[in-house]
């Protein structure tokens, strides 16, 4: 027999308003619809009434978790049009905060997945050594979430020896924590019976849905801008060419933490060979007229600028794409033949930003 | 690595040259070897032709723009072509684009939201639904300049209290 079950707009499993209408047939779904459009806030035209300079405060309250990726990929953008080069300090010091964010993020994601298998536990293990990478945001940047890292033509922060000291003693806390909880999720048998064959998307999916990110790479697609198109220091400071082809929650959750690992040695690299230079060329730049196409790669996947300006002071046109925009149609082929149970597990592997997606 | 996307701009520029007949194509590379090709097309059915193309060198729709220039409406197509962008500029004077989910399932969103924000007709959508306003909301309200007060209903106002109030005796009677 079949029945309808909605979950959403408002649900204690979900972190954001989302809308599912799920038909059941017995404990397994057969369908899933999905509604959005409950945090629309209209933020591209917002954009379009703000200055290049109020824009970077705009950028950084798209979403909380990749705060960092939306003024650091519209700068870009803006830099591009003007003709900026910034220093490699301050390209280095780009890479530094976005890479600290990313394993935040992931490990804030990775955290919620132990929440929802019910292993609670381990999701407070998680929280708790993510909270080493949060006070190294707190102690350098000011705050746990909007970092305001970077500004036309370069970076408000820098980096004195006493500061890279200790960002880099407490990478060696996160990494041994980081080491110990791998070892579970991933061979916990509790973790590995609601993650794996749970929510597949197979490779060919994933090449027509035009995925990004960890869903990508989870289902052995890798389109890491970093490396497929490398921006600010990325050129240097090489990522690892991390992929899994299973196309499941577990493939996914192990992409994440094998991303944190990675991050830690890049950010090691990038602290200890940290080029001299101004963190800031150009204090008041003009932007002349024109277009520009930016992406960065942010902890959920690709992150795209376009932007159009016409030499005043305001962008003409703003427009970006979050990579939860092309996650979301996956979830149609993940959830059906699954167990209702199973369904906020799978939402959250796509580690889904709804403020970030409808803006 | 950027003899590989040189190689690649060179194949996806000739067949480009070999699947249309009007077009302006320029190239364009960054301080990392990063290449975009902008192309501006002046025959609507010939973003059938490129998205043909994208499909066929393995590529994907990474998201569409939409802007107003005078008075008719402007689509800027983003294509990724294994690292590579194809930024595609097509004018549009009467309002209707040929839709190339079709052909590209990654393009779906983005011309939902093109629609209802531009209130620009799609031609051929599997699934021309509304993506994030409520039905409730008009096409096209992107383009509108809509007051704060209307906006937000007089909510800060005795209109809403009214408002609540007239709707109240319309359920009672």
């Amino acid at each position: 027999m079949k029945t309808k079950i909605p979950i959403g707009p408002f649900h204690i499993g979900l972190e954001e308003p989302i809308y599912f209408k799920i038909t059941l047939n017995g404990e397994t779904v057969d369908e899933v619809d999905m509604i959005n459009g409950f945090v629309h806030r209209g933020i591209e035209y917002l954009a379009m009434q703000k200055n290049f300079f109020q824009n970077l405060i705009l950028t950084e309250r798209v979403c909380a978790l990749c705060s960092n990726n939306h003024p650091f990929t519209y700068v870009m953008a803006v830099e591009k049009i003007a003709g900026i080069k910034i220093s490699k300090r301050a390209e280095y010091l780009r890479v530094i905060a976005d890479e600290v964010k990313r394993i935040a993020s992931h490990m804030f994601n990775l955290s919620m997945l132990a929440h929802l298998i019910g292993f609670h536990s381990l999701m407070t293990q998680t929280m708790e050594a993510r909270e080493i990478v949060q006070d190294i945001k707190e102690s350098i940047w000011g705050n746990r979430m909007d970092m305001s890292a970077n500004t036309l033509s370069g970076v408000k922060y820098d980096l004195n020896e006493s500061q890279i000291e200790y960002i880099l003693k407490s990478l060696d806390k996160v990494e041994k924590e980081a080491d110990e909880l791998i070892d579970i999720y991933f061979n916990n048998k509790l973790v590995k019976a609601r993650t794996v064959n749970v929510g597949v998307l197979p490779k060919e999916d994933a090449i027509r849905l035009g995925v990004a990110g960890p869903t990508a790479r989870g289902s052995g697609v890798n389109n890491d801008v970093r490396l497929k198109a490398p921006y600010a220091a990325y050129d240097e400071l090489k990522p690892e060419f991390i992929i899994e082809e299973g196309g499941d929650v577990y493939s996914r959750m192990r992409v994440r933490w094998r991303e944190v690992k990675d991050s830690i040695r890049l950010l090691r690299e990038a602290l200890n060979n940290l080029p001299e230079g101004p963190i800031v060329t150009q204090k008041r730049p003009h932007i002349p007229a024109g277009e520009a196409v930016t992406r960065s790669e942010a902890p959920r996947g690709e992150l795209i600028y376009y932007l159009k300006t016409n030499g005043s002071q305001k962008p003409e046109r703003m427009r970006w794409r979050v990579p939860t925009y092309m996650n979301w149609e996956a979830l149609r082929v993940m959830i059906p033949g699954n167990k209702l149970s199973d369904v906020a597990v799978i939402f959250n592997s796509i580690d889904p930003c709804i403020s970030c997606t409808e803006r | 690595m950027n003899e590989m996307k040189e190689t690649l701009t060179r194949k996806v520029k000739s067949e480009i040259k070999e699947r249309l007949e009007r077009f302006d194509l320029r190239e364009e590379i960054d301080e990392k070897g990063n290449i975009q090709l902008w192309l501006k097309l002046y025959n609507l059915k010939d973003i059938l032709h490129i998205a043909q193309l994208v499909k066929d060198f393995g590529g994907r729709c990474i998201i569409i723009s939409a802007y107003k220039k005078n008075n008719h409406s402007v689509l800027v197509y983003h294509f990724d072509i294994d690292g590579m962008i194809l930024n595609v500029e097509l004018e549009l004077f009467d309002n209707k684009v040929y839709s190339i989910t079709p052909i590209l399932n990654s393009a779906n969103w983005a011309e939902r939201e093109f629609k209802e924000m531009y209130e620009i007709e799609l031609i051929g959508h599997p699934n021309p639904a509304r993506l994030f306003l409520d039905e409730s909301i008009a096409e096209g309200v992107l383009r509108e300049y809509m007051p704060l007060s209307q906006a937000m209903n007089g909510a800060a106002t005795c209109c809403m209290w009214e408002k609540i109030e007239n709707e109240r005796l319309k359920d009672e009677n």
